[in-house]
C-alpha cells in the first residue's frame, strides 16, 4: 500500500507541475561592492579580484586599514600557531592599492541601495560628491568599534591612570613601548583582565581571551623580568588559540581564575578565586588592561538614525537587556516603533519595505543562518563578514572575507540565470501570482522574511524582485486566495499529491496520518532514519515541502476531508536560536497553525490531528518515537469521521 | 595537625612568589603548565592526610600565598611515588616541585614539626652516614627524636614486631651494612652541598 500510494502521489506530483521557466533578467552586474576597508574587507576586495571580479572597495575614513591597521603585533592565525606574527594590514592595503581590479574610495559611505541581486542601484556619497553605480552583490565588512569604557567603571576603569582597555594597550604598544602612563615606567606585574563572557560584550570571550594571551604574551616578550597576569572567568583558547595559550603558560604568563570582586586605585585587585574558594586580593601590581570585547558596526554610528525598521534592529549591547526581543518577533518587521538600541543611521540604506537595515540577530550582529549559511544576511545577495557578524579575531576575519567572496560571487553568477543561490541553489522556479483573484491583502509582502515581494505602486498589487527570493514558498503559505504557485510547486500539486492517497474505508480500521515534512532538515532525518532500519508505523504517507512556511491551511483541511485521521507537520526550530534555512518559515508556520484549532473545532474535529513539531537533521533517531507516538495519539481518538 | 589558614586581614600575599618558584624550584619552570585539572590531587595516596592537595598547593603558589604553602602539611605527606607525574596530562614534574618547595621550607626554617620531618631526617642521616638506610637505626633515629621517654615508649610498643622480623630473618643484628667507600660518598655529598650554597 505504501508503495503504491508513494508512485500515485509522484504521478499526482507530475501531472501538475512543469518544468520551470527561468525569469527573465535584463542586464546582471558581476561587480562587486566591498563595505568596509579594514582587514575584512581588504581581503575580501582582494580575493574578489583573484577570481577576476570587478571590485569597488568603500572605507568610510580616510585612509584603509580600520583598527586593525593600529595593532603592532597581532596573535599568530598561521602554522604553528605560536609566536606573535607581524601586522598583515600594512601588506594587504597595499597589495589592494597596486590591484587594477580594485577601484578604492576612501571617505565614501553608501547612502542608498535599492533593487536586488545582480543590479543593486547604489549611491556613493563622498562628502557633497554623489555616485551611481550598479552591482551584482555586496559584500558588508563593516567590522566593530571598541565598548564605551566609561561603562567599565566597576572594573576600576577611570580609577587610575594605569587602568586601562586593551585598545590603550595596542596603542602603548605600537607608539615606544608598553610603559605606564603616570610614571613612564615599564610594567613589572601586569594584570590582564578577561571579563566574564556575557558580562559586557556578549560572545567575545574567545577574541577577548586571545587579546588577554597576546599581550601578556607581548608583555613578557619585551620584558622577561615583567610578570603577567591573566585573570579569567572564562578563558576560551578555541581552535589554535590553545597552542597560543601554551605558549603564554610556556612564557610565565600566570592565570588566575576567578570573579574580578573590586578593582581599588592604588591597582588591587580582588579576586574569588574559585579554585581556591576564597577571594584572594591581588596588590602590588603595576598595570591593569581591561580585554574588552566588540560592539559590532551593524549600523553607522555617525549618521542619525533614521527611525524606520528599528523592529530589525530591535537589539542592543545592553548587558542587562533581556535575551527575548531580537527582531525576530512575528510580523514585527514592518513596524517602526521601538528603540533602536543600536543607535546610528543604516549602512547601506536598503530601499525595502521592510526598512533601510541589514536585520540583526542576538546582540546587534548580523542575523544568519549561522550553521549552514553564515554569510547571507536576510537580504539576498548582501552578505557579512567579519566582526559586524560575529565577535572574531584578525586571522578568523580574514577567512571569514574569503567566505563571503566565494558566496556574492555565487550570487552574481546565479542571478544571472535567474537561478536561486540557496538553499535551493539552480532552482530556476519563481512564484507566480494570479493577479485575477488577489485580494490586494498584502500578507505576501508582509511575510516574505527576505523582502522578495513589493507591492506595486499604483496598483498595490504584488510584484517580485526575482532575484531576491529564495523559492521558500512562504508567500504561497500565506496567501489566503491560493493563487501564488510556482512551476513545479503549488497548492493544487500538494493537495492533487494528497488526493492520490488511497485511504481505507472506515470498516478496514485502518488510519492514515499525513506528514508534511520540511525538505531541509526533516526529512533527511526521516532518510536518516530509514537507512538505520528503524521501525516506522505503516499509516504515515509523506509529502516534503520545501519550507514549513509553504505548507497552506488548505492541505490540512483537504487532507482531513478526504479522510486522513492525522496531520503532522514536521519543521526545523523557530525562534531566537532558530534553524530554518528560510530564517523566519517555520516561525510562520508555528503561528499559522495554532489558529488550526478552531477551524479543526468548526469541523467538530479533535484539536490533536494536528501537530507542529520541530526537528533538527540530527534527531534521526527521535523522529520515529515522534512519528509513532502521533500515530498511537491518533488512534486512540479514533477514526475520522469525515472517512468514506 | 592541619595548619590553619590566617584570617584574611592578616594573610600576606607575594605576588612575585610564583615568579620567585618558577626560577629557584627544581621544576618549577613547569609549573606553569598547570591546568588545575586535578588529576594529581585525586591520584595522591596521601591526598587524604594533607593540608591541601597539589593542584590547590600550585594555585596557592599562584596567588601569591608564600606563607601557606612553606608551612603545609603537603611537602611533608608526600611519599614519592610519583603517580601525580605519571598522570598528569600536561607533564608537570609535581614530586619534584613539592620535594623542590620543601627543601625551600627547611632552610627558611619554615618546616613544621611534624612526624614526617623527622622521619626525613632520621632517614637522611643514616644515608649519610652509610651510604644505606638501615631498618633499625633509622627506626631508634626517628623513635628518639621525639625525646627520650617518648623514644623508649615507642620503642617498646613495637619491639613484639621487631622480635618477631629478627625470627624470621628479615631484621639483621650486628653491624650496620655499609657501602664500601662512606668517606667517598660524604666527600660528594658535602661538595653537592657547598655547590648549592653558591648562588
Amino acid at each position: 500500500m505504501f508503495a503504491k500510494d508513494n508512485v500515485r502521489m509522484a504521478m499526482a506530483q507530475a501531472e501538475n507541475s512543469s518544468p520551470p521557466t527561468p525569469h527573465v533578467n535584463e542586464m546582471t552586474s558581476c561587480k562587486l561592492l566591498v563595505v568596509g576597508g579594514g582587514v575584512t574587507g581588504l581581503t575580501a576586495a582582494l580575493e574578489a579580484a583573484k577570481t577576476g571580479a570587478e571590485v569597488v572597495l568603500v572605507e568610510k575614513s580616510d585612509a584603509l586599514g580600520g583598527w586593525a591597521a593600529k595593532w603592532s603585533k597581532v596573535a599568530p592565525h598561521r602554522p604553528p600557531y605560536r609566536g606573535l606574527q607581524d601586522n598583515p594590514v600594512p601588506a594587504l592595503i597595499e597589495e589592494v592599492e597596486a590591484n587594477a581590479a580594485i577601484t578604492v574610495k576612501t571617505g565614501t559611505i553608501v547612502t542608498h541601495t535599492e533593487g536586488m541581486p545582480g543590479k543593486f542601484t547604489v549611491k556613493l556619497a563622498n562628502g557633497g560628491d554623489e555616485a551611481w553605480e550598479v552591482f551584482g552583490a555586496i559584500v558588508v565588512a563593516t567590522g566593530w568599534r571598541p565598548y564605551d569604557p566609561a561603562k567599565l567603571d566597576y572594573l576600576g576603569y577611570g580609577k587610575s591612570d594605569d587602568i586601562i582597555t586593551d585598545i590603550d594597550f595596542e596603542a602603548l604598544a605600537a607608539n615606544g613601548g608598553i610603559k605606564r602612563k603616570s610614571d613612564g615606567k615599564t610594567p613589572e606585574i601586569a594584570a590582564f583582565i578577561i571579563p566574564a563572557d556575557d558580562e559586557i560584550t556578549p560572545f567575545s570571550a574567545g577574541v577577548t581571551s586571545t587579546i588577554a594571551l597576546k599581550q601578556a604574551i607581548q608583555l613578557v616578550d619585551s620584558d622577561p623580568d615583567a610578570m603577567a597576569y591573566v585573570i579569567y572567568e572564562d578563558l576560551r583558547a578555541h581552535g589554535t588559540t590553545e597552542d597560543f595559550y601554551r605558549e603564554a603558560q610556556e612564557k610565565g604568563v600566570i592565570f588566575q581564575k576567578g570573579t574580578v570582586k573590586s578593582v581599588d586605585a592604588d591597582l588591587t585587585v580582588t579576586v574569588a578565586d574559585d579554585l581556591l574558594g576564597q577571594d584572594v586580593p591581588m596588590s602590588g601590581l603595576d598595570m591593569i588592561v581591561l580585554s574588552t570585547g566588540m560592539v559590532p558596526n551593524s549600523t553607522n554610528p555617525d549618521l542619525e538614525s533614521t527611525g524606520k525598521g528599528n523592529a530589525q534592529l530591535k537589539d542592543d549591547v545592553d548587558p542587562t537587556a533581556a535575551f527575548a526581543e531580537r527582531g525576530l518577533k512575528f510580523l514585527t518587521q514592518n513596524t517602526d516603533e521601538g528603540e533602536p538600541a543600536q543607535p546610528g543611521g543604516p549602512i547601506l540604506n536598503l530601499q525595502y519595505r521592510q526598512g533601510p537595515h541589514i536585520p540583526v540577530l542576538a546582540n546587534g550582529f548580523a542575523d544568519s543562518h549561522y550553521i549552514c549559511f553564515p554569510y547571507e544576511t536576510r537580504r539576498s545577495g548582501i552578505y557579512t563578514c567579519g566582526p559586524v557578524r560575529k565577535p572574531m579575531t584578525m586571522g578568523e576575519a580574514m577567512e571569514d572575507a574569503q567566505g563571503a567572496v566565494l558566496k556574492a560571487i555565487q550570487s552574481m553568477r546565479a542571478s544571472e540565470d535567474s537561478a536561486s543561490v540557496h538553499p535551493r541553489a539552480g532552482d530556476l522556479s519563481f512564484p507566480k501570482f494570479g493577479l485575477d483573484i488577489c485580494t490586494k491583502c498584502r500578507r505576501c509582502t508582509v511575510e516574505c522574511p527576505f523582502g522578495a515581494i513589493d507591492e506595486e505602486e499604483g496598483t498595490d498589487y504584488p510584484i517580485l524582485n526575482p532575484t531576491r527570493c529564495r523559492r521558500c514558498g512562504t508567500c504561497m503559505g500565506a496567501c489566503p486566495v491560493r493563487t501564488i504557485s510556482f512551476d513545479n510547486y503549488s497548492p493544487t500539486m500538494v493537495s492533487e499529491m494528497i488526493g492520490a492517497v488511497e485511504i481505507p474505508d472506515e470498516f478496514e480500521e485502518k488510519p492514515r496520518i499525513l506528514v508534511f515534512a520540511c525538505e531541509n532538515d526533516a526529512y533527511p532525518a526521516l532518510d536518516m532514519a530509514g537507512i538505520n532500519r528503524q521501525q516506522l508505523n505503516s499509516m504515515m504517507r509523506f509529502i516534503p515541502v520545501r519550507c514549513l512556511g509553504s505548507v497552506t491551511l488548505l492541505w490540512i483541511s483537504t487532507a482531513l476531508e478526504k479522510g486522513y485521521d492525522g496531520v503532522m507537520l514536521m519543521g526545523c526550530k523557530s525562534g531566537d536560536d532558530y534553524q530554518c534555512h528560510f530564517v523566519k518559515g517555520s516561525a510562520m508556520a508555528t503561528e499559522r497553525m495554532s489558529k488550526v484549532g478552531e477551524t479543526l473545532q468548526s469541523l467538530m474535529l479533535e484539536e490533536e490531528r494536528v501537530k507542529v513539531e520541530e526537528v533538527s537533521i540530527a534527531d534521526s533517531g527521535r523522529i520515529t518515537d515522534l512519528l509513532n507516538n502521533f500515530g498511537e495519539e491518533v488512534e486512540g481518538l479514533g477514526l475520522n469521521p469525515f472517512k468514506m | 595537625m592541619t595548619a590553619q589558614i590566617p584570617d584574611q586581614a592578616t594573610r600576606k600575599y607575594d605576588l612575585k612568589f610564583a615568579r620567585w618558584v618558577r626560577d629557584n624550584v627544581p621544576g618549577g619552570d613547569k609549573m606553569n603548565m598547570c591546568m588545575q585539572c586535578g588529576t594529581c590531587s585525586g591520584s595522591c595516596p596521601n591526598g587524604t592526610e594533607m593540608d591541601v592537595g597539589p593542584r590547590k598547593l600550585f594555585m596557592m603558589v599562584r596567588a601569591g600565598m608564600k606563607e601557606e604553602v612553606l608551612n603545609s602539611s603537603t611537602l611533608w605527606e608526600c611519599t614519592s611515588c610519583y603517580r601525580c607525574v605519571a598522570r598528569c596530562p600536561r607533564g608537570v614534574p609535581v614530586t619534584y616541585i613539592v620535594q623542590g618547595l620543601a627543601s625551600v621550607a627547611a632552610r627558611e626554617g619554615y618546616a613544621p614539626k611534624i612526624e614526617n620531618a623527622n622521619f626525613a631526617n632520621s632517614f637522611w642521616w643514616s644515608a649519610n652516614a652509610f651510604g644505606k638506610t638501615d631498618e633499625r637505626l633509622v627506626t631508634m633515629k626517628y623513635f628518639f627524636s621525639f625525646g627520650l621517654v617518648e623514644g623508649v615508649k615507642k620503642a617498646l610498643a613495637n619491639l613484639k614486631i621487631a622480635l618477631g622480623m629478627v625470627k624470621a630473618g628479615r631484621m639483621h643484628i650486628g653491624m650496620p651494612h655499609k657501602i664500601k667507600d662512606t668517606k667517598g660518598l660524604q666527600a660528594m655529598l658535602k661538595k653537592a652541598a657547598e655547590i648549592e650554597a653558591r648562588d
